[in-house]
């Protein structure tokens, strides 16, 4: 049969396929088995894949609520927009500020309701992809046209209209078609998401055309601009920006977002994996000084999540449901107790208890998964009311004068998880500030407290105390109202300075005035400093840092090194790569005490770097080819001096001219031209 | 004379002798049409619509093309073609009337229709200079070429003269549209009138008149352009006319009316040509929102541009030695403002240099990572910095700064950050 087949009048090649056939998409798509990844079994990964799953869901609903706040007025414009006959383009300007990484979500979300909501027709416009205008336009049009036939008919390929063909006139057609004259017309959006990526020629270009089409096509733009609208200005001249009718919109700055999502999501009493205060620091760090980017920082919080997990079956217990976590202890092994023995808590707490527990905590795995129990059970209601009263205290204090504790939910938190907080002299000055509030101020300040308990514990179990002794306080406070009058009036008779004539007279006056005893607290006084008395007793209650209590690793991560990992170094990479091989190749045989010392085990690349550093600008290659022989070959090299003429042996030199064509790739050293037999080193230092 | 004349030239004041030369021209079908008509003039003194209404009210078959929509020659060509044919497209095919890729191609098919007393009418024709070198000759000699009575009308802003062609071309006939004056840009303006009626119910004619004349007297130094001034005068009459329908005044009242009206414009004078819906005029730097550390690159960056490289050693080290004064140095301090460094304009700078200047400006110790990296090029995406080298090559990379001094002045003062003592231009005043 394949004789049959390759009979032909003409010498020629035939492809056989060897029975190949491509994997239909289908097949890939079907979970026929689902991949087990390499610790699908452990206990620790699947809480992880829970937690994360619940983490995600919640940031993703939250940022999809926030960001519909945000459009809908621009989504109003849109709506409008051709609602009478304009001469002008309607243009929404979007500010969106600079934190890049996070449109991309915010714009697939615009375009995703401008099409629910107002029209079919939308096209998304990437710079990288309208590099010219033949490519814009095309590309826009390809978008309108496809989508309407996708709509149509469910054959897919139904479009099949030359790339060429996609020109205005063809979309002036296309939309007449869809829309006769007399039908009421959908507007044809364009979301342009970087505009200062584009060519502003092209664009320039672009605006015009689609102005000498808008008596026929209901065009409309939406420009997402990440600096500011002085850049619209500027990139336009008048015959263009006069073609286009701009209004602009404002995105919330990213640390308002940044301060919800974490409020929502992560820094809550229902959040069971909780950051630590230097984490999270870098975090903050990472954001505020680097990126801006909220995307950036929920993905720097799920690789915190990664690692802490990655511990082992210990952090199955990162759970807040009591229930939850007696059943997996239930399920614990021999070894997953070792591996919650292993926490540096632990150590603590154990060293802490008489001698004969000390045993039955280290081998009786009943007697400790009791103990776990309990202490776990402590945890989670420290951590619920942890948040509940720092939320109290953040009302209390986040808009005082100067805000000595932060502005931030996420700066108090981030103190009081690393340091007793209401022992702090931050704290004392809150305090001394507050002691000058008016009754009204903390009125209103206990009411939004009283609040804050209600809401997050209904059974007010924990709180109960505290609630009351606020309720309390409040009734005082209200009660003081119908006596406050008659104090005021005693105050006033107090304080007029007399008949002052002479300014002896007035001097000897004010002092005697401030050698008098302080004046009597009125009874408003008092009672303020009962409350910020009573306030601070609870605060220090609730608000101790974790890290006294045993096994508060299991809930709080709070491990710096992985700052190397989230902040990527890659000059110190790869210079400990090179200068020091043994850091990641593990081996024995590289091993060095001092960073100068180099051996003739190392990979070749390694030596020539290593003595490259010590060169200065301009690097002979004669002398680095000797001195990289002399390391690699001791022996022959050490009569070297005798015959100097000596001829090198190849195998060695390829060896050398390999390694420093490598070090030239990586961008070490540069050939140069200046001199004969040199090369030009590109890095400074040793 | 002809009706259809006189509607036109009510329809277009201050333009009577252009119609009538164009009606010259085009006007009876008895004699051929020109050749080529070159048609310049400012923007908007109605060189576009006047053609068309005079082309539509002759019933002449006509291909109006606007040169800035075909990028490429082809599409110039179809729609020509298209138009002059009356061909629609089908949207599921989506083929032209026919494939043309040429100018040869164009002339045959031009042959095989039936296109004598045709016109072609190419709007902004200055897009000429730009696109392939035989579109101009080749339009310009169209009847020759084809043999057939076809003429083709240049709409251009500029004058022929502009078209820099070294051939002996056929010069076309050349017509000229001045800039409307000041009377004929109210008349133009009170036609405007049946748009508005409904803003006001209590106006009448006389009253806008007594508006444009107003607006005109405070506009017309600033602005010459029918649409802006257009766009203009259909904003400000309505707040103009905004006392009125609170009947705090009357329609007589012109003096309270002009005190009610002359601040606004003058706001209006400040956003001429910038059509924003609600004013944003805060400067750049209020709204540019940048991390911590892209603020100091900026900066770096700025001073890398607007400091020589000689300069970088006594800027920014402690120990930079000590310098005689030289005659030089004497001459620079007197140094006329046209030649500050600060109004020079960005000079290109390596990527090491900026890096440099970042971490010698930077007071606490950073260290060097990726995330530093990605904000240089993040602020080459925003435009901040321009990349002034191939973009293809990674070595050597150059940028220059794109802010001006009174940005970067704001960007440094929300860090604290004194920007002057590092410019050469002000370190030695």
């Amino acid at each position: 049969m394949v004789d049959q087949e390759t009979v032909s009048v003409s010498k020629g090649i035939f492809v056989f396929r060897n029975n190949f056939k491509r994997s239909k998409k289908s097949s890939k798509k079907q979970p026929s088995k689902p991949k087990k990844d390499e610790f699908s079994d452990n206990l620790w990964y699947l809480k992880y894949t829970d937690l994360w799953e619940e983490l995600n869901n919640k940031y993703e609903k939250l940022t999809s609520e926030m960001f519909t706040a945000m459009t809908s007025d621009l989504l109003e414009f849109v709506s409008i927009s051709h609602r009478d006959p304009v001469a002008e383009i309607p243009t929404a300007a979007l500010l969106t500020g600079i934190n890049m990484p996070d449109h991309e979500a915010q714009f697939i979300n615009l375009k995703r309701q401008i099409k629910t909501d107002i029209t079919p027709h939308v096209a998304f416009l990437h710079s990288e992809d309208c590099t010219s205008l033949k490519y814009l336009i095309e590309n826009m049009i390809n978008q309108f046209i496809k989508d309407s036939t996708e709509d149509d008919d469910d054959n897919v390929n139904t479009n099949n209209l030359k790339k060429s063909d996609l020109s205005l006139p063809l979309l002036q057609s296309w939309y007449e078609h869809m829309y006769p004259v007399k039908t009421e017309k959908n507007l044809l959006v364009v979301i342009v998401p970087d505009f200062e990526s584009f060519n502003t020629k092209v664009l320039q270009t672009f605006i015009l055309i689609i102005s000498s089409y808008l008596p026929k096509l209901p065009f409309m733009f939406v420009f997402g601009i990440a600096t500011c609208i002085n850049t619209l200005h500027t990139s336009f001249p008048y015959h263009v920006t006069s073609k286009t009718n701009v209004k602009v919109f404002r995105c919330e700055p990213s640390t308002v977002h940044l301060n919800k999502m974490l409020e929502g999501v992560f820094l809550s009493p229902f959040c069971p994996f909780q950051l630590g205060g230097k984490v999270f620091d870098l975090f903050t760090e990472i954001f505020l000084y680097y990126d801006f980017s909220v995307r950036n920082f929920v993905q720097n919080i799920k690789f915190a999540i990664m690692e802490h997990f990655c511990y082992g079956n210990a952090m199955a217990l990162c759970q807040l449901n009591r229930h939850d976590v007696k059943e997996i202890l239930e399920v614990f092994t021999h070894e997953d107790f070792e591996n919650v023995r292993h926490l540096m808590s632990f150590r603590k707490f154990v060293e802490s208890e008489p001698y004969e527990n000390q045993i039955r905590l280290l081998t009786d795995d009943e007697y400790f998964k009791l103990i776990v129990h309990e202490k776990i059970i402590i945890i989670q209601r420290y951590i619920r009311g942890f948040h509940v009263v720092l939320k109290c205290l953040y009302t209390l204090v986040s808009d005082l004068p100067g805000a000595p504790l932060g502005k931030n939910y996420r700066e108090i938190y981030a103190y009081a998880v690393s340091k007793p907080i209401a022992q702090s002299n931050e704290y004392r000055e809150c305090l001394q500030l507050l002691n000058f509030q008016s009754k009204k101020y903390l009125y209103d300040k206990l009411m939004s407290i009283k609040n804050i308990i209600n809401e997050f514990s209904k059974k007010k179990t924990q709180f109960g105390d505290f609630l009351n002794e606020i309720c309390d306080l409040i009734d005082l406070l209200n009660n003081l109202d119908s006596e406050a009058n008659q104090e005021v009036e005693k105050m006033d008779s107090n304080t007029g300075m007399g008949q002052v004539t002479d300014r002896k007279a007035f001097k000897s006056n004010l002092l005697s005035r401030s050698q008098q005893k302080p004046k009597p607290l009125n009874k408003y006084e008092k009672i303020r400093i009962d409350v910020l008395y009573c306030l601070t007793k609870h605060f220090q209650l609730f608000l101790v840092e974790p890290s006294r209590m045993p096994f508060y690793e299991i809930f709080f991560f709070d491990d710096i090194s992985i700052k190397s990992k989230i902040i990527g170094m890659h000059r110190s990479a790869i210079h400990n790569a090179l200068n020091d091989p043994n850091h990641y190749l593990q081996c024995n045989c590289c091993e060095i005490s001092n960073s100068q010392t180099i051996k003739a085990t190392m990979p070749d690349i390694c030596i020539a770097y290593k003595l490259h550093l010590e060169c200065g600008k301009m690097i002979n290659l004669y002398d680095w080819l000797q001195a990289f022989l002399y390391i690699v070959d001791p022996k022959e090299s050490d009569d070297f001096d005798d015959k100097s003429n000596k001829l090198v042996d190849p195998e060695l030199q390829a060896r050398f001219t390999q390694a420093v064509a490598e070090l030239e790739y990586l961008g070490f050293i540069k050939s140069s031209k200046r001199k004969a037999d040199h090369v030009a080193r590109l890095t400074w230092g040793g | 004379m002809d009706e259809n004349l006189l509607i036109l030239k009510k329809s277009f004041p201050g333009r009577a002798s252009q119609i009538d030369q164009l009606w010259n021209f085009f006007g009876t079908t008895r004699e051929p049409f020109p050749p080529t008509l070159y048609i310049s003039g400012g923007s908007s003194t109605g060189k576009s619509s006047i053609i068309s209404a005079l082309l539509k009210a002759l019933s002449i078959k006509h291909a109006m093309i606007n040169l800035v929509e075909c990028y490429t020659s082809k599409i110039l060509f179809e729609s020509i073609l298209n138009q002059l044919s009356g061909h629609e497209i089908d949207p599921k095919i989506g083929a032209p009337f026919a494939r043309c890729d040429n100018l040869m191609d164009f002339v045959e098919h031009i042959q095989k229709m039936s296109l004598a007393g045709s016109v072609i009418v190419i709007d902004k024709a200055e897009e000429l200079r730009n696109m392939e070198f035989n579109l101009l000759p080749g339009f310009l000699t169209l009847q020759e070429l084809t043999n057939v009575q076809i003429s083709v009308i240049f709409l251009s802003e500029i004058a022929f003269e502009k078209y820099y062609y070294k051939l002996n071309i056929l010069e076309p006939f050349k017509l000229h549209f001045p800039q409307y004056t000041k009377d004929e840009l109210l008349e133009i303006l009170a036609l405007d009138f049946d748009y508005l009626e409904n803003v006001s119910t209590s106006c009448d004619r006389d009253f806008y008149r007594n508006y444009l004349n107003v607006f005109l007297s405070v506009f017309y130094r600033a602005c010459r352009d029918l649409s802006e001034l257009r766009h203009m005068s259909r904003k400000n009459f309505i707040v103009y006319c905004e006392p009125i329908d609170k009947n705090q005044l009357t329609v007589h009242d012109s003096m309270a009316l002009w005190k009610h009206i002359s601040p606004i414009f003058t706001a209006s004078m400040q956003v001429l040509y910038l059509r924003t819906s609600n004013d944003s005029s805060k400067p750049l730097a209020q709204n540019l929102e940048l991390p911590f550390y892209t603020k100091y690159l900026l900066i770096a960056a700025y001073l890398a541009s607007y400091n020589s490289a000689k300069d970088d050693k006594r800027l920014f080290t402690k120990y930079h030695g000590k310098k005689t004064k030289t005659r030089k140095d004497v001459n620079r301090k007197n140094k006329v403002s046209d030649k500050l460094n600060t109004q020079m304009g960005p000079t290109t700078f390596t990527l090491d240099r900026l890096l440099a200047i970042f971490y010698s400006i930077l007071e606490d110790k950073v260290g060097f990572n990726n995330h530093l990296l990605v904000q240089v090029s993040s602020l080459v995406e925003l435009q901040l910095l321009s990349l002034a080298s191939d973009p293809s090559t990674l070595d050597d990379r150059k940028y220059k700064c794109n802010v001006n001094f009174e940005t970067i002045q704001s960007v440094s003062r929300m860090v604290g950050f004194n920007i002057r003592k590092y410019l050469s231009d002000f370190s030695h005043m």
